[in-house]
């Protein structure tokens, strides 16, 4: 392969490393909006708040010592799910049930609200400052093309970010398109209220969704966390601004549709900073939104949405 | 009023400072019998920087020390008197007019550039003599004023200094110059790169990240790709960091420098093992100078802690006072300003000489190498 073709293909690499993870966060906004219709701003901070979990988790373990690296990880994996699930079904409970009903606006900014106190919630107790983890994993597993002119690498990190994703998203198809749950939360989405009429608890398969939402941010979380090794209480704004992007340009609702946007996102990214100054990074990707919205109003994927009557 | 007139109304305004002050000292001297003389030390106390504060008072109380110890100046001894301006410049205002009330004209500070600022309006025009040992921000000393001195260098002297150790020392083949797109960090970085292309050098990026960005594989591939060897960086430790820590896991082998900004501790935390052999232009250690061993003895001793960087630029004002009013045989706050502006000072920062506008001529910052444990050596 040529020189150009080879920093195509790393380039297309590093975008879709992190594009997964900007798919993972979308998930929770895309979910959420699909059934109710609003849009959970506090989704960022929960993403933060499992990279602060799975840093707690991973520092105690490697603190004692003699656990192996896997059992860490797996630990930490599903403690900062289940704690970022938590603050997911609390925030619902506290923050957007009691004003279910009421204009869309208000929970709008209920969720605001919410996403500056768990920000400054964090900031309190954490401290302000950059947390930071020695690399864990580093290392390539493939490196091709000439060293004189340029090597394509694909790390470990970025093997496992990859893997991880991709597993995450075979298991939330197969259960929302298989499981009597996932029936439900499609039934949900397609008609919230005559699914209430038909006896399924709808306020459940709502809790649900901020839980699988929380955990999939939580997931994500972890892995940037160990990709980048530096967190602090305030990456979870533009991690979820980003997300938020993905979900909108893959169609926000639909559930393909914000893996896809993830994906599309990442690599528009890395492409803009790979041929154009990296200043320019941020216009390019927003520009594409702008654009696809232009073009397709409900995104790649999204359905227009129908009149219910 | 033209400037004539104002300059007249203030120098007679001045005049008549010192005769009330002459004339109070007189006053005083004919009832104590050993005089003191107030400097005031202006700095936050309190807020969230009053460790830089204390830095500050650390040097000046050692060197008042110091002094009082060897008969004082002119025979009166030194006393320091701290205000507290919190590094707010509303509470700095309010001091400077706190301290020129007080009778006091002569001041070590203040600390934060923006500060230093509004009160140094008020000294100049109350004939005040104030030596900032911290403030970098070149607009202190743009106006011209006649009262006001640094004992430390200006932020944009780091930039000049970096590309001469480029084009010198390092002399790399293939330069990129990366900054964080904000005042501090692009303003350096296109220092750096006018520098390098004065002397022919091109750099093959000039190129701004966002600061919190928190993925840099897509620069760090580009760079690779041009077969960057060298990397100024301008900016802050958080994103310099992270840059620094992917670089390394993608095998990119350039070497990187970058200004006082990214020289923390928390660097290291953040890129381990790759911060190891990181340039950066940093306020010379003048604690590590073998001549100010018995200064940092004579702190230690008192249980604190001689390292900051602000330390000895302090001690180094009350130095320059205090050989000024013995050359002098005065401590006139106008009289003595002029004396400084035209003569050089040894001081525990080295020798110190002023240009017209009160900065220092020389540089106060070196060429550091910095180590992942945290620590840093000057450069070869």
């Amino acid at each position: 392969m040529t020189e150009a073709s080879l920093y195509l293909l790393q380039q297309i690499i590093n975008g879709l490393t992190i594009g997964s993870t900007y798919a993972l966060i979308a998930i929770g906004y895309t979910m959420v909006y699909g059934i109710i219709g609003m849009i959970n701003f506090a989704h960022g901070e929960i993403y933060m708040i499992g990279s602060y979990v799975s840093f707690i988790v991973i520092t105690g373990l490697l603190a004692m010592g003699n656990i192996a690296l896997p059992v860490t990880l797996f630990a930490a994996l599903l403690v900062a799910m289940l704690i970022a699930g938590t603050y997911g079904w609390s925030i619902e409970r506290v923050a957007y049930r009691p004003l279910r009903g009421s204009n869309r606006l208000i929970a709008l900014i209920s969720a605001i609200g919410m996403s500056i106190f768990l920000q400054n919630f964090v900031a309190l107790s954490q401290g302000s400052r950059d947390v930071a983890l020695a690399p864990l994993i580093s290392g390539s597993v493939l490196e091709f093309g000439s060293l004189e002119t340029f090597a394509v690498t694909i790390s470990w990190m970025q093997l496992l970010i990859w893997s991880v994703t991709l597993v995450t998203m075979t298991a939330l198809t197969l259960f929302i398109s298989r499981s009597r749950m996932g029936r439900a939360c499609r039934a949900c989405a397609e008609d919230l209220g005559m699914t209430n009429l038909l006896g399924i608890d709808t306020n459940r398969i709502i809790s649900l969704t901020f839980i699988i939402g929380a955990a999939l941010a939580a997931i994500a979380g972890l892995l940037l966390g160990l990709y980048y090794g530096v967190i602090n209480p305030y990456i979870g704004f533009i991690a979820g601004l980003k997300a938020f992007t993905a979900a909108v340009l893959g169609g926000i609702g639909s559930i393909p549709g914000a893996m896809l946007g993830g994906l599309i996102l990442g690599v528009a990214e890395a492409l803009t900073a790979a041929y154009f100054p990296s200043e320019y990074k941020d216009v390019v990707a927003f520009g594409l939104l702008v654009t696809i919205l232009l073009f397709r109003p409900t995104g790649i994927l999204g359905k227009p949405e129908v009149e219910k009557v | 009023m033209d400037e004539g007139e104002n300059k007249m109304a203030n120098s007679f305004k001045r005049f008549s400072k010192t005769l009330l002050a002459a004339a109070t000292a007189l006053t005083i001297a004919g009832t104590a019998q050993a005089e003191t003389l107030k400097i005031a030390l202006a700095g936050p106390a309190t807020g969230p920087v009053a460790q830089y504060g204390d830095m500050q008072k650390i040097g000046v109380m050692a060197a008042i020390e110091y002094l009082n110890a060897n008969g004082g100046i002119n025979g009166m001894d030194v006393e320091g008197v701290i205000y507290d301006d919190a590094c707010d410049p509303k509470q700095a205002v309010a001091v400077a007019n706190k301290i020129v009330n007080d009778g006091i004209t002569h001041v070590v500070g203040h600390l934060c550039s923006s500060s230093t600022e509004p009160a140094s309006d008020i000294y100049e025009e109350e004939g005040v003599l104030m030596i900032t040992a911290a403030s970098t921000s070149p607009s202190i000393t743009e106006k011209g004023y006649g009262m006001i001195f640094r004992t430390i260098g200006l932020d944009s002297l780091q930039g000049s200094m970096a590309a001469q150790y480029i084009l010198d020392t390092a002399k790399p083949k293939t330069i990129a110059v990366i900054h964080d797109k904000q005042q501090y960090g692009e303003g350096l970085a296109t220092v750096v790169r006018d520098a390098l292309v004065a002397a022919d050098v091109e750099p093959v990026m000039f190129e701004g990240v966002t600061a919190g960005d928190k993925d840099f594989s897509a620069l760090i591939a580009k760079m690779q790709k041009a077969g960057v060897d060298f990397v100024y960086y301008g900016g802050y430790h958080p994103e310099l960091g992270l840059i620094l820590r992917q670089s390394a896991e993608k095998g990119l082998g350039a070497r990187f420098m970058g200004p006082e900004g990214v020289v923390n501790s928390d660097l290291a935390k953040i890129a381990g093992e790759a911060v190891e052999g990181v340039l950066a232009t940093a306020p010379k250690a003048f604690d590590q100078n073998p001549e100010n061993a018995e200064r940092v003895k004579a702190i230690q001793a008192k249980g604190e802690d001689p390292t900051g960087p602000f330390v000895f630029p302090a001690y180094a004002a009350i130095q320059i006072m205090a050989d000024t009013a013995k050359a002098i045989d005065s401590t006139d706050a106008v009289k003595m300003a002029e004396h400084i502006k035209a003569n050089s000072f040894d001081t525990a920062i080295g020798t110190v000489k002023y240009d017209d506008k009160g900065d220092l001529t020389e540089s106060t910052f070196l060429v550091y190498e910095l180590h992942a444990d945290g620590s840093k050596t000057p450069a070869q």
